[in-house]
């Protein structure tokens, strides 16, 4: 589904070159799970723009559901970002102005989707992250936990074929972060491929792979035991 | 692109939406009467006198120590001077024919009076200027005869400029004669031009405007009557036709000319409305309130929309800021940049449309009050409409700049905390 060949992020200024990713191989399959971590700075938000199309890269290679999208336009990019990605975002990022209906309409209007269907999804994805009784409420009426669970609905009623989610739980409290992984879980038990970006490792636990990034390159798990081990012992927990 | 996602997120904007609606509704009321008066000066300032002013000017002299009284002799002797000056004109190299004349259209200097069908008619039919003219008047203003014939040497009389000699004969313009005779034919028909005294119409030209260009005038703009006489007086006017090329050679030799032929005349500068003066001077001396008037509507015009269009730039380049992440966010989901740009545009067109359509209501009521207490004409729907285009282009042209730096916000905004 997704597949990054010794890819490379630079950012360059007058003076300097850097590196976000370097060297950067990944091959997520098709239904898979995969959380990213790593720390800070490590380069886990820029693989998750670049996957998601949202940022070119500078060298290498990356195959996204079989097309290689290195030399794809503005507009072919726009149109599979809206046709086969969801995204999550940790700061939910829904359109203050439009209130919840408006906010999940607003992906599916770039489709050209009719609007009876259109009103269909969008209910249905409503009725899947139980805010049926809230699509005329803004987002400023909402809890964290509510406007995340929007812009899930959001994702879902776009039914992605990959679902890219940056810190999904990072503004939200134990609970709120237990329903909102429960709906990815969810999504992903649907067929949908997910990639998963966060530094918490009992998130990541609840992933089928972890994929650890540091200074740009992808670490192999397996060498790193301790990582591993804190890893299901943080999964166990939160369970 | 459709609407309703446009019109929800403004309906959260409503200070500033109804700010610029207000702004463009009335830039739209005051441009549509400016552009309205502009056009109306322009075409009264361009609307021609009838005669060929090309190659003509105008001689206005003072006699020093000429006969005053009425008498015969006085009236005689002014009349030698004047006919004098006239075949003094008429000789110089550089002029192709010269006339005596006591007015001429734009000048502002006007002998008019009423018109009747009939002798001691109560109330005029008609009220027109009087051009005391002779028989080289029509050939040297250029005027075009339509009908009848024009005057001979021997229809035409002199009088002192007190003088009540109505003469039995008149050439007038055809908006007179429509006007007095409005079945056609005027030729051959009584006019009376002093109630009492018949003259009988021997000729039409086509159009001669009268002197005077203000509101008073109005209502007999173009009822002229050329009256064969020379008047006598202790001034005098020249209407002069150059030949073609030679107006600045003959200018100069008319003045020296005359003062050779008799140095007991003042002649003004050209500080004033005497002396020497093309009619290309004339009609710019006359229109100058017309064009000055015209200058400043279109200068508070081009403020108005440049501050309507800074006013929508500034909200708009505003806007883009403020929804910046917004529009990142809208990238991330999928819209093109053609997208981001179609929002902003009809975004605009949606708030320039509600302002023209107030503007629209707004115009209408100037234009009411302005007919009300200055006489201004009923706006046509047609300035109106081409008001409306025109603030919606300039709201799309303002909007054009802000929208596409918008379009160009790149969608990994939307990942960005800040």
């Amino acid at each position: 589904m997704l597949k990054m060949n010794h890819l490379s992020k630079v950012y360059r200024t007058e003076v300097v070159e850097t590196y976000a990713l370097r060297d950067f191989n990944i091959d997520v399959k098709e239904g898979e799970f995969v959380a990213v971590t790593g720390p800070s700075g490590s380069g886990k938000t820029t693989f998750l723009t670049i996957a998601g199309l949202l940022e070119t890269f500078s060298g290498g290679e990356y195959y996204l559901d079989g097309i290689e999208v290195s030399n794809l336009n503005d507009n072919a990019r726009s149109k599979i970002r809206n046709e086969k990605i969801g995204f999550i975002f940790q700061a939910f990022n829904l359109i203050p102005d439009l209130n919840v209906y408006d906010n999940i309409e607003v992906p599916l209007r770039y489709r050209g989707m009719k609007t009876a269907e259109r009103k269909q999804r969008i209910m249905d994805a409503l009725e899947r992250v139980g805010l049926s009784s809230r699509a005329r409420h803004y987002p400023a009426e909402l809890s964290g936990g509510q406007q995340q669970r929007v812009a899930i609905a959001r994702a879902l009623a776009g039914s992605p074929r990959l679902l890219l989610a940056d810190e999904p739980t990072g503004n939200l409290d134990t609970q709120m972060a237990r329903g909102v992984l429960e709906l990815i879980e969810d999504i992903h038990r649907g067929g949908a491929t997910i990639v998963m970006v966060t530094h918490d490792p009992e998130l990541a636990a609840r992933a089928q792979r972890n994929v650890h990034i540091i200074d740009g390159q992808v670490v192999d798990l397996a060498e790193e035991p301790r990582f591993h081990a804190h890893a299901a012992e943080a999964a166990h927990e939160y369970r | 692109m459709t609407l309703h996602p446009i019109l929800a997120a403004l309906r959260r904007h409503k200070a500033g939406v109804v700010l610029i609606a207000l702004q463009i509704a009335l830039t739209l009321a005051i441009v549509c009467n400016a552009i309205f008066i502009i056009g109306s000066r322009v075409q009264r300032i361009q609307r021609p006198t009838g005669m060929d002013e090309k190659n003509l000017f105008m001689v206005t002299q003072l006699w020093v120590g000429a006969p005053t009284g009425d008498d015969k002799a006085s009236i005689d002797k002014l009349d030698a001077m004047l006919r004098t000056d006239v075949q003094t004109l008429r000789s110089l190299p550089d002029v192709e024919s010269a006339i005596a004349i006591n007015s001429l259209p734009l000048t502002n200097s006007t002998w008019s009076g009423g018109i009747g069908l009939k002798p001691a008619q109560e109330h005029a039919t008609a009220h027109a200027a009087h051009y005391f003219a002779d028989e080289q008047t029509i050939h040297t203003l250029g005027l075009r005869l339509i009908a009848g014939r024009d005057f001979n040497a021997g229809d035409v009389h002199h009088m002192g400029v007190r003088g009540q000699n109505v003469p039995p004969i008149v050439i007038v313009t055809k908006a007179l004669a429509d006007k007095l005779f409005p079945g056609g034919n005027a030729v051959g028909k009584t006019i009376y031009i002093d109630r009492n005294t018949p003259s009988t119409i021997v000729g039409v030209v086509a159009r001669m405007q009268v002197p005077s260009v203000d509101s008073w005038a109005n209502d007999f703009t173009w009822n002229s009557v050329l009256i064969p006489t020379r008047l006598d007086g202790n001034f005098s006017r020249y209407a002069v036709r150059a030949r073609p090329g030679r107006m600045d050679a003959a200018m100069k030799e008319a003045r020296a000319a005359l003062f050779a032929a008799n140095p007991m005349r003042v002649i003004g500068d050209d500080a004033d409305s005497s002396g020497v003066k093309s009619f290309a001077d004339i009609r710019a001396r006359a229109y100058r309130a017309d064009l000055g008037m015209a200058i400043l509507m279109g200068v508070i015009c081009l403020i108005l929309l440049a501050v309507t269009g800074a006013g929508i730039v500034g909200l708009t380049s505003f806007w883009v800021g403020q929804r910046h992440k917004q529009i990142g966010v809208r990238r991330a989901l999928g819209a093109r940049k053609i997208d981001i740009l179609r929002y902003f545009q009809t975004e605009n067109l949606l708030i320039a449309g509600g302002g023209a359509m107030l503007g629209v209501v707004l115009a209408l009521g100037l234009n009411l009050l302005l007919m009300r207490h200055f006489a201004m004409a009923r706006l046509p729907i047609g300035y109106v409409l081409a008001g409306v285009a025109a603030v919606l282009a300039l709201g799309q042209g303002a909007v054009f700049l802000p929208a596409r730096r918008a379009s160009n916000v790149p969608p990994v905004v939307a990942t960005r905390s800040v």
